[in-house]
């Protein structure tokens, strides 16, 4: 009927004038309620990055930029500089989606109005401190290897003492009869080089060592066969 | 002697009540309408060519902008009609939050829809508790993908990320309240007198314009044709869902609102479907990084968005962009009816056509 | 408390006399003084009310309405006055600009004229004219034609279809406006406001007139271009219909004269229909405030819930049903003032 329809458009309006206004969010005072997906500004974390460019290959709009060097020693890429222009940036996710190590990611913050133009452009350069502990890490690096140097030494030392000592036992372990260690004892003990060579195979490699001691053993017998005719 | 002339006014684009940038030139007689001429273009922001410089995946998020009152519904068409050419299939969950998210959207684009044509035709308390109950819809989107408006959810293979847990119980207590609103909305709007004498009988399309016109949607169901992509030619797993599609009689504003609020109601009961169906398991495919569609390939693939047939032209080229990317928009295909429905009507007429074929002017002008 | 302002006013006129005026020469003394005191209560009354509107609609929208400028953002219409008076006034290059620039004048002088005969309590009435009702009628049909100056002034299509409104539906509400005010001033049998208001010693006239109350109350909404029937604003339709090339002050102006006749509109509707100033307790001046108040928030209320009406209805309503229901209204008052004087009930 006429005037119905009108009267309850005017109670529902009166009922929803006494409600509490807590739809309301007084933004500066109050922050809204974010979800924890909400994409607010795009951030970078400089220490994870790996340099693999998968974020600047995905982004439609050319936000994301690097600068990389080389490094001298490893020849491998190196981060400099990474910038996100995020006056482009239409937060569409691609980017951090697919970013192997998370070092991008969105953050809360949306307030991200900036009175010049440049304020909006969010340059990362690389840390200081990165490369300080890049190179302290080289040097630790360089530690180890000389300690393993030395344990090598120390091995080869052993093993050649021990086939100067008892060449016959220690020799067993790469050859079969008594008869071809004991030509290759002799031939061991002739030179030092070789007996050096032997032991350092011994250590590493056990499969080479067979097959080079054989090979000693078969010329030996040659030039002892040789002499013989002589 | 007293001398009448006929006058031009400009609707737009600066106007209040035009959408966006609508410009339409109308020619009137005193208050009477007597032609009326929609200029497009204002809010041109080319994605199509855009479509052609930025790879396969990339453009989802442009997709996202050509609706933005619906911006999950372009993606989903866009996503689908490239897995359809590169033939990728999508794991059965994925396909499941599709459908719910699709169907939350047109919620929240009908919503819109109702709140901003009680604010065209004066009512200003409408457009306030329509945009308060979508915001529980923004929330879910916001929980989901992180964004409210543009979220760029859909990818090509399935979905960005899955839902959290806090979804289930946003989204069922939403459509638990559903009724509730609808019902305020009919007190408040619906049954007002006035705004029945406003859109009843005014703006009427016939089926047949309708046809020849090639209008879609809603405002094509509000003609009394039974046409809806989702029961006519069903994509992704709508076949699954049960649903009815409204329908008006007489093709004016007034049922185009109706079918409008009762298709609220429709999507309530497939996202409920959906949601108890949800099953568990993958999210998204294993999509190869550069997809390179084979040179001569060309796809059209169609869904329903909240304002029509929405279709998607993709020709490749071997590259890993498309050659060719066109949009069909319904908003821009609908919008074409206006001055054929506001012909012999009042000034105050078109501004109610125009709320009620609910042009969405990003997709329109694209 | 119930005499402190009709003590003032006879304090200054025995002052004024006791330094050696004529009684005429002080009566005209305290003409000008009344005035005067006219414009303040219609700046402040039009300060609260906006205030007061943006509240309104602020809680019927879920909104908190203004908050941020003093306590309750009460200070928030002195802000946006200021702003509007430091602004450029800016008077388009090809608009009619003696028309232009004096039609916001014209409509604030016109409104303004409107308290002259309002009885803001017992005693305290600028001008006690015998044909009260009349004056103010025809005083309020005259913002029409400021109306017009505006839109014609402003030589903007939008402002002249609003201009063509206002006139067409102003002059049209004027009609079933009076007639539904005559079924008042038959029972009370007088056009002093005065009068009418004493008539109501023991009931109101709302009870006694309901459909003259309900017709009055939507003319009056019609009159005061407010919503459902802002037809020449009609911001959706219009952008801001006759107002749309104005700015600043002068814009100000059209502002400040709508709400000053709102408030005459419901001072009147509260005078005819609710008792005027009478009421127990309070003192009459304090009644005749919260019940135009109450009636304002009606308005208001209205305003924020309901959609436009459109133009072709809006005549149609107005011709065809507020017309002959008021008439109709006419003729059943009158028949019922027979009866009651037949049976020796009056």
């Amino acid at each position: 009927m006429y005037g119905k329809g009108l009267l309850k458009g005017l109670w529902i309006t009166f009922k929803h004038s006494f409600e509490k206004k807590d739809l309301v969010v007084r933004y500066p005072e109050q922050m809204p309620h974010l979800q924890e997906r909400f994409r607010g500004s795009l951030a970078f974390d400089f220490e994870k990055c790996i340099a693999c460019g998968i974020c600047i290959r995905n982004c439609p709009n050319n936000v994301l930029s690097m600068e990389t060097a080389k490094d001298e020693d490893s020849k491998k890429k190196k981060l400099m500089q990474y910038t996100i222009d995020l006056q482009y940036c239409m937060f569409c996710n691609l980017c951090v989606e697919d970013c192997p190590t998370n070092s991008l990611y969105f953050t809360h913050d949306f307030e991200l109005s900036q009175f010049h133009r440049d304020d909006i452009k969010r340059v990362y350069h690389r840390p200081p401190e990165l490369d300080q502990q890049e190179a302290a890490q080289k040097t630790s690096d360089q530690d180890t290897q000389t300690a393993a140097d030395d344990k090598k030494e120390k091995q080869l030392r052993a093993m050649i003492n021990a086939i100067n000592k008892n060449p016959q036992k220690v020799l067993a372990r790469v050859l079969d009869g008594e008869e071809q260690v004991e030509v290759l004892a002799a031939v061991l003990m002739a030179d030092e080089k070789k007996l050096a060579r032997m032991a350092e195979m011994m250590i590493t490699d056990k499969e080479k060592a067979k097959k080079v001691a054989l090979a000693f053993v078969k010329k030996e017998l040659k030039e002892r066969e040789k002499g013989g005719d002589q | 002697m007293l001398q009448t002339d006929q006058y031009i006014i400009n609707i737009g684009p600066q106007h209040p009540s035009t959408h966006g940038g609508l410009h339409v030139e109308a020619l009137m007689d005193g208050e009477n309408v007597v032609d009326a001429i929609v200029h497009l273009g204002y809010v041109h922001r080319s994605i199509e060519k855009i479509a052609e410089s930025r790879t396969y995946p990339q453009f989802v998020p442009y997709a996202s902008r050509l609706d933005y009152l619906a911006s999950h519904l372009p993606t989903l068409g866009y996503c689908q009609a490239v897995e359809k050419m590169m033939g990728i299939e999508v794991p059965e969950r994925a396909e499941y939050l599709r459908v719910i998210m699709a169907e939350f959207s047109r919620i929240s684009s009908h919503l819109i829809f109702i709140g901003s044509m009680a604010i065209d035709l004066g009512a200003t308390t409408g457009l306030i508790y329509c945009l308060r109950d979508r915001e529980r819809i923004m929330d879910m989107f916001e929980m989901t993908s992180g964004q409210r408006m543009i979220a760029s959810y859909m990818r090509i293979g399935g979905i960005a990320e899955d839902v959290p847990e806090t979804f289930y119980a946003a989204a069922r207590s939403f459509l638990d309240d559903l009724p509730q609103m609808i019902d305020e909305y009919n007190g408040l709007i619906t049954g007002n007198e006035i705004l029945q004498c406003r859109i009843k009988g005014v703006g009427t399309l016939s089926a047949e314009d309708a046809i020849a016109y090639g209008v879609t949607g809603p405002n094509l169901r509000a003609c009394g044709i039974d046409y809806d992509i989702r029961k006519a030619e069903p994509y992704g797993i709508y076949d699954r869902f049960e649903f009815d599609v409204p329908l008006g009689t007489k093709g004016d504003s007034w049922n185009r609102y109706i079918v409008r609020l009762e298709e609220i109601k429709e999507s309530a009961r497939i996202i409920e479907q959906a949601l108890d169906a949800l099953p568990q398991g993958d999210i998204r495919t294993k999509v190869p990084r550069v997809l390179k569609p084979e040179s001569g390939w060309e796809i059209y693939h169609r869904i329903e968005s909240s304002k029509g047939e929405l279709g998607y032209y993709i020709v490749a080229d071997g590259g890993n962009k498309p050659y060719r990317l066109h949009v069909r928009a319904p908003s821009f295909i609908n919008l074409m009816v206006l001055p054929i429905i506001s012909r012999g009507g009042k000034l105050q007429d078109i501004i109610a056509n125009i709320a009620t074929l609910d042009p969405v002017l990003g997709e329109s002008d694209r | 408390m119930e005499h402190w302002f009709t003590d003032i006013a006879q304090a200054l006129v025995n002052w004024l006399m006791g330094l050696g005026l004529s009684a005429g020469w002080a009566d005209f003394v305290l003409l000008i003084v009344q005035w005067l005191c006219i414009v303040m209560i219609v700046t402040i009354n039009v300060i609260i009310l906006i205030w007061l509107e943006r509240k309104v609609s602020g809680f019927i929208q879920l909104r908190l309405g203004p908050n941020r400028l003093g306590p309750y953002g009460a200070f928030q219409t002195i802000a946006d006055a200021i702003k509007l008076l430091t602004k450029e006034d800016i008077i388009p290059s090809r608009t009619d600009k003696w028309i232009f620039m004096t039609a916001p004048l014209f409509f604030i002088v016109v409104s303004v004229m409107l308290y002259a005969v309002i009885p803001m309590g017992d005693g305290m009435q600028v001008v006690d004219f015998n044909v009260g009702l009349l004056y103010f009628i025809s005083i309020g049909s005259l913002s029409t034609i400021c109306l017009l100056m505006a839109g014609w002034g402003s030589n903007n299509k939008w402002s002249m279809l609003g201009a063509m409104r206002a006139v067409a539906q102003m002059i049209s509400y004027e009609i079933p406006l009076a007639i539904s005010l005559l079924g008042v001033v038959m029972i009370a049998g007088s056009l002093r406001l005065s009068d009418i208001v004493v008539a109501q010693g023991n009931i109101w006239f709302v009870l006694l007139q309901p459909i003259a109350f309900i017709t009055y109350f939507i003319a009056a909404t019609a009159e005061l271009n407010r919503g459902p029937f802002d037809m020449p604003e009609a911001e959706q339709e219009l952008t801001a219909g006759a107002y749309t090339e104005y700015t600043g002050m002068r814009w100000a102006l059209f502002f400040l004269a709508e709400y000053t006749n709102l408030v005459a509109v419901s001072a009147l509707c509260a005078t005819m229909f609710f008792g005027g100033w009478q009421g127990p307790g309070l003192p009459s001046w304090l009644w005749i405030i919260i019940k135009t108040y109450l009636i304002m928030l009606v308005f208001m209320w209205m305003k924020w819930t309901f959609p436009r009406i459109r133009m072709d209805h809006l005549m149609s309503f107005s011709w065809k049903i507020l017309l002959p229901v008021s008439l109709a209204n006419l003729v059943l008052t009158g028949f019922g003032l027979e009866f009651f004087k037949w049976m020796g009930w009056w």
